[in-house]
């Protein structure tokens, strides 16, 4: 009988040593490697080569395909590229650009997220959008988009990308619920503490958001009442500036919204999906959110926009986010990217005309669609609220690399949970956000 | 008996020769061997440099540059190992990675080895009963993670609204630190417990029923038999699965970051889910993979001393 069978045999040190660092190396591979590039990525750049433009999905897969059809009906002037079209996945999207930029197989043209295109031109692989912009402005075109959409991407070395559409955070409520409680839709702070408080009262919550993994809204949301307030994390210069009496009074106001009962406790932990499910059954009246259009997860219901609050000092505003599309210096030709950039965005209405977005049009010519206007939350929005809206940047207008650091970096999670806690001292939360912005500044 | 001279090349290699002696190894052909050694061995050294070197090696380039996911950066020699010592957030990360190791170790442990037990009584249908006991270690944990959200998340999931019924008030599992805390340990215990099992029973199956019999025979308990029989003939096997489950645990992402993201105030951050937030969303690349390394060390120095421990159990 034989308990522990071939002791020791084929177990060495060395052996198990070496399992034991491969094992460990695993963090070390998560961490320093990046997603792989698409498939259909090879090196571009050349002559001959197509202006590879890559689109993130903004829709479903009808999205997709659309834009697949867009993109086909590209036919570029003579002795310029033809376009190819690549759908990218939101899941580590930002690993999948940077390991294609720097292996030299990334894109031309692409669509991304909010900053990305500032980030990149830190590194030299975005070019300017300067020669598209002078174009819109020579043909009549840039009075077509929105006020102030362009201001955001212009900085010191050209306009990193240009506007296409836009990601707003407004006010949002379900009208059933505050008629249950006998109040009316808020104007203003002391109104939405009021129905708030009513709403409490029927057992609905009256701040509807989430900090839990994942989820970025309770820190948008507030940041979108300090920009309602006046305030902002950044001096007009762009330097970090958050630890202001404004900034303080509105997170003394988050916590009054907590103390009474209005933001739900378990908020801190929400996820995006907890917070559409209390939303959609019917446990939260009211709450700032993206805009509710046809096509959302909260789209189609009786969810519906607000007008934008008054502040209290009177200030009007809002956070929205300036979605935008950017060129890279490795293209096949510039102009041939300049040319296929300036043609999409005549082009892009389809995407609302066929109603597979559901962003907000930065191009008024959009927004007047018969097929838009039929949606009234986003026509609201874009009424209402679009013209109040600031930039991450506020008070500054410019965007920069840090942004993409701060927004969803470890500074910005810890504040956001900190103040759906509603325990800690407002002035000492905002300085610990403040060295975690003037790290995420000096670390870009 | 007198030599004869060689008749066969295995002869020529095997036989001594007065005056001329050599070792069988040592006669062995030498042209070409070397040649056929590097050919055989050669592509698989290779690829385990690349493997596992060359990212080993990078990564230890980066820790010592601040750099993005795009350049590598300037150099700043050991300045983001200085970080990580003097940042509050990496301290709390590697406590909770302790308590998360520790919990999930031990606590999948006790609940494998008592099932195993379980399972070497005549239980009705007990195939099923493992393939069921299998199922949180099969699940992705993608799909888990989901469902104890779902479990617990809200103050209107099924387990608040039970313990709320149970008059133990609004608890929020996921939102209170410390209630956060205990749920990821918890759930890192429902998912590893079948492995524990699993390796349980393989060691159990090796024990000699007969040693059982005897024991019992000469009045031995049924604590008795655990502690003398059971325990030391399944020790070497235990101190691999503790191991095993300590680099699992040290190395898990999804668990923590998919229920939790590492909240709420980092009071689920593990080393790992601190290094992943620094580098992809911080984009503070040497920082993190320093982190990644010192993961690394702490890893290797736990690994040697348990097996340490388990030469000392073999001998």
């Amino acid at each position: 009988m034989n308990a522990t069978p071939s002791s020791g045999e084929g177990f060495t040190r060395r052996g198990f040593l070496g399992t034991a660092a491969a094992a460990a190396a695993l963090p070390l591979l998560a961490a320093c490697t990046t997603g792989a590039s698409p498939s259909t990525s090879s090196g571009s750049g050349g002559p001959g080569d197509p202006v590879k433009f890559w689109d993130m999905q903004w829709g479903t897969t009808s999205y997709i395909a659309e834009g697949k059809a867009l993109v086909a009906k590209y036919a570029p002037k003579a002795g310029l590229a033809s376009p190819s079209y690549q759908s990218i996945a939101w899941t580590n999207f930002y690993q999948t650009f940077a390991s294609a930029i720097a292996s030299k197989t990334g894109p031309a043209v692409s669509s991304g997220s909010g900053y990305q295109a500032f980030q990149f031109a830190g590194q030299g692989a975005i070019a300017a959008a300067d020669d598209v912009v002078s174009g819109l402005k020579k043909d009549g075109e840039f009075e077509d988009f929105l006020p102030g959409t362009f201001d955001f991407l212009n900085t010191k070395n050209g306009y990193v990308g240009v506007p296409w559409q836009l990601d707003m955070r407004v006010l949002t409520y379900r009208k059933p619920l505050l008629e249950k409680a006998g109040v009316g839709v808020p104007t203003d702070w002391d109104s939405l503490l009021t129905a708030g408080k009513a709403l409490k009262k029927i057992g609905v919550v009256g701040f509807g958001t989430g900090a839990g993994a994942g989820s970025l809204l309770a820190g948008q949301t507030i940041l979108g009442l300090m920009i309602n307030n006046g305030g902002g994390w950044f001096d007009p210069d762009g330097k970090p500036d958050c630890v202001t009496e404004r900034n303080i009074e509105t997170l003394q106001f988050l916590q009054e919204l907590s103390r009474n009962g209005i933001m739900d406790p378990a908020a801190i932990s929400y996820t995006g999906a907890n917070l559409n499910d209390d939303w959609l059954s019917g446990k939260i009246g009211m709450g700032f959110n993206n805009v509710p259009s046809v096509g959302t997860a909260l789209g189609g219901t009786d969810i519906l926009v607000a007008s934008p609050l008054k502040g209290p000092h009177g200030d009007m505003g809002a956070l929205y986010y300036v979605n935008n599309l950017m060129m890279y210096t490795n293209t096949p030709s510039q102009e041939s990217s300049n040319a296929f950039l300036r043609w999409y965005l005549d082009n892009m209405k389809d995407y609302w005309q066929k109603g597979v977005i559901s962003a907000i049009p930065v191009r008024k010519s959009i927004a007047q669609l018969p097929e838009f206007q039929k949606d009234a939350n986003s026509v609201k929005a874009v009424a209402e609220w679009q013209p109040i809206s600031k930039t991450f940047a506020s008070l500054g207008t410019k965007g920069n690399a840090a942004l993409n650091a701060i927004e969803g970096g470890t500074a910005f999670t810890t504040f956001s949970q900190q103040v759906v806690q509603g325990q800690s001292d407002p002035k000492t939360i905002l300085e610990t956000l403040q060295k975690g912005l003037q790290a995420a500044v000096i670390g870009t | 008996m007198t030599s004869r001279p060689p008749t066969s090349e295995a002869d020529s290699v095997t036989t001594s020769v007065p005056g001329r002696d050599r070792s069988p190894v040592r006669a062995r052909p030498a042209s070409g061997g070397g040649a056929t050694l590097i050919t055989f061995v050669g592509p698989s050294i290779l690829l385990l440099l690349l493997l596992n070197a060359y990212p080993i090696v990078y990564a230890v380039i980066q820790s010592l540059h601040h750099g993005t996911l795009l350049t590598t950066g300037p150099f700043v020699g050991l300045a983001n190992f200085a970080n990580a010592f003097s940042d509050p957030l990496f301290w709390g990360s590697l406590k909770f990675t302790l308590i998360f190791t520790i919990a999930g170790v031990f606590g999948s442990w006790v609940i494998g080895l008592a099932l195993a037990l379980l399972m070497r009584r005549k239980v009705p249908a007990v195939g099923v009963f493992k393939v069921l006991l299998l199922l949180p270690w099969v699940v992705p944990v993608v799909v888990s993670a989901t469902s104890w959200n779902w479990l617990v998340a809200t103050s209107s999931s099924p387990i608040p609204v039970l313990a709320h019924a149970l008059g133990f008030g609004t608890v929020l599992f996921l939102a209170n630190p410390a209630l956060a805390a205990v749920t990821v340990c918890l759930f890192k215990v429902w998912i590893s417990f079948p492995f524990m099992m699993l390796m349980a029973s393989a060691a159990l199956s090796s024990v000699d029923p007969t040693i059982y019999e005897a024991a019992r025979m000469d009045g031995a308990s049924a604590v008795q038999q655990f502690l003398y029989i059971t325990s030391p003939l399944t020790a070497r096997s235990t101190y691999i699965s503790w191991v095993l489950m300590t680099i699992f645990c040290v190395n898990d992402f999804p668990t923590v970051y998919l229920l939790t993201g590492g909240g709420p105030l980092d009071a689920t951050t593990t080393l790992v889910v601190l290094a992943y937030r620094v580098v992809f969303q911080n984009f503070q690349t040497g920082y993190g993979v320093a982190i990644a390394l010192l993961i690394t060390i702490v890893l290797v120095a736990v690994a040697v001393a348990l097996f340490r421990q388990i030469r000392k159990s073999v001998q």
